[in-house]
């Protein structure tokens, strides 16, 4: 009788879980379309500054034999000090999505440390913290609470500060990962060269026929602060994708545990009706051999 | 009149799309009109109102912190960090009003660009 009771109480505990995940799942799928949306909108502005960009670029390229000498555009021959950017979530409960994230990032280290590279590491997000603080890695700066609510501002004073380390010599090169969306289903690692600017990525091969006038009349000048923006903005991009990223894997891993309690339900179900049926036939056996041996 | 294409970004969606007759725009080095056929251009932007000519003749203001436009033959393209278009209805537009002067004021340029910028808002306001 014991055991009929225990599997009652089990059964129950497993169907509240359900209902948690359950509307975790349904959170995350409100909170994705949400994110989502902002993915949309700010699309737009980070194609139209990349079309400026390249645009710009290009015209300095044409005008500059040795190609453009900018230095945000400067390629070191010896790469020596690296900084990478990593993007995770400030929560859990989403299934692979912080892991995926770290295992690029500790692989991209370990690639780096075999070519005596020098690297920084920049967390954004509590998970991957608290990961490499746990493995007594350190850790250059640290950011919990921009992961989860993106905003501009805030996104653009973190990145600028690295683009200033750059600027300064610092650092030769900036890498930027995170864990970016796909679809509903899909997440995706990326790895993006935030500085300096990866002029193959901007295409510019294609040869412009228009005539272009430059105000101020310094394409440095101009060329800097676009460059800025673009970080800042990538950045910004960088960090709104990998929100929906989240919210996608969170929906995903909330709807697996969902399925697998409905699944728990359905077979301690089976395990109680029988107990419950043991039982009785139990008591059945007992009256009867007692009504027996009266005989 | 020969109109032209004109689109505002900012980060958080466009707010402007459609053609215009002319746009005044608050260029770095200076205030400048663009019509239809203008040469090819690239320029910073300001902080300060871009005012923007519809083809049905009426006016709109849009209030700028700082950002780029390019300017082609038949289209014109402004990327900007923020703005608040002045248009609406009186509560609306009073309220506009109200968040294109916080958006000017936090912008980082001089304070005389921005005294300007402010005092062009409330003149714009007080037209309406």
């Amino acid at each position: 009788m014991a055991n009929l009771k225990e599997i009652k109480r089990k059964i129950g505990s497993v169907k509240n879980t359900q209902k948690t995940t359950n509307a975790m799942k349904l959170v995350s799928s409100a909170k994705l379309k949400r994110t989502e949306e902002l993915a949309k909108r700010s699309r737009v502005y980070a194609a139209k500054l990349t079309e400026l960009l390249n645009e710009i670029a290009r015209k300095m390229q044409q005008t500059n034999t040795n190609g453009i000498d900018n230095i945000y555009f400067r390629e070191v021959d010896e790469l020596q000090k690296v900084d990478i950017v990593f993007i995770t979530a400030d929560k859990g409960l989403c299934g692979g999505f912080n892991a995926q994230t770290i295992k690029r990032a500790n692989h991209l280290i370990e690639t780096f440390r075999e070519k005596n590279v020098k690297v920084r590491l920049r967390a954004i997000g509590r998970k991957g913290i608290d990961y490499f603080k746990f493995n007594g890695i350190e850790l250059n700066d640290e950011v919990i609470g921009l992961s989860s609510a993106p905003d501009f501002k805030k996104a653009s004073e973190f990145i600028s500060e690295v683009a200033d380390s750059y600027a300064n010599g610092d650092t030769d090169k900036i890498i930027l990962i995170h864990n970016g969306y796909v679809n509903m289903i899909t997440q995706e690692v990326r790895e993006d060269q935030i500085l300096p600017v990866d002029t193959p990525k901007l295409e510019l091969n294609n040869v412009s026929t228009s005539e272009l006038e430059v105000e101020p009349d310094d394409d440095d000048t101009l060329l800097n602060a676009l460059v800025k923006r673009y970080i800042e903005y990538t950045m910004y991009y960088s960090l709104i994708d990998s929100l929906a990223a989240e919210h996608s894997a969170r929906m995903q891993a909330m709807d697996a545990a969902t399925k697998n309690a409905k699944e728990m339900v359905k077979t301690l179900q089976v395990k109680y009706n029988k107990a419950r049926q043991e039982s009785i036939t139990t008591e059945l056996i007992e009256i009867i051999s007692g009504m027996e041996s009266m005989k | 009149m020969e109109q032209m294409k004109l689109e505002i970004i900012t980060p958080n969606g466009m707010i402007f799309d459609g053609e215009v007759k002319q746009v005044n725009l608050p260029g770095s080095e200076g205030e400048f009109g663009v019509l239809a056929g203008h040469a090819t251009l690239v320029s910073t932007l300001d902080t300060g109102v871009i005012v923007i000519d519809k083809e049905d003749g009426t006016e709109l203001a849009v209030a700028i912190n700082s950002g780029y436009v390019k300017v082609e033959e038949d289209k014109t393209t402004c990327i900007v960090d923020g703005a608040v278009a002045l248009s609406g209805s009186d509560s609306e537009l009073s309220k506009a009003l109200e968040e294109a002067k916080e958006l000017l004021k936090s912008a980082e340029t001089s304070n005389t660009a921005i005294a300007a910028a402010v005092s062009k808002v409330e003149h714009i306001g007080k037209s309406f």
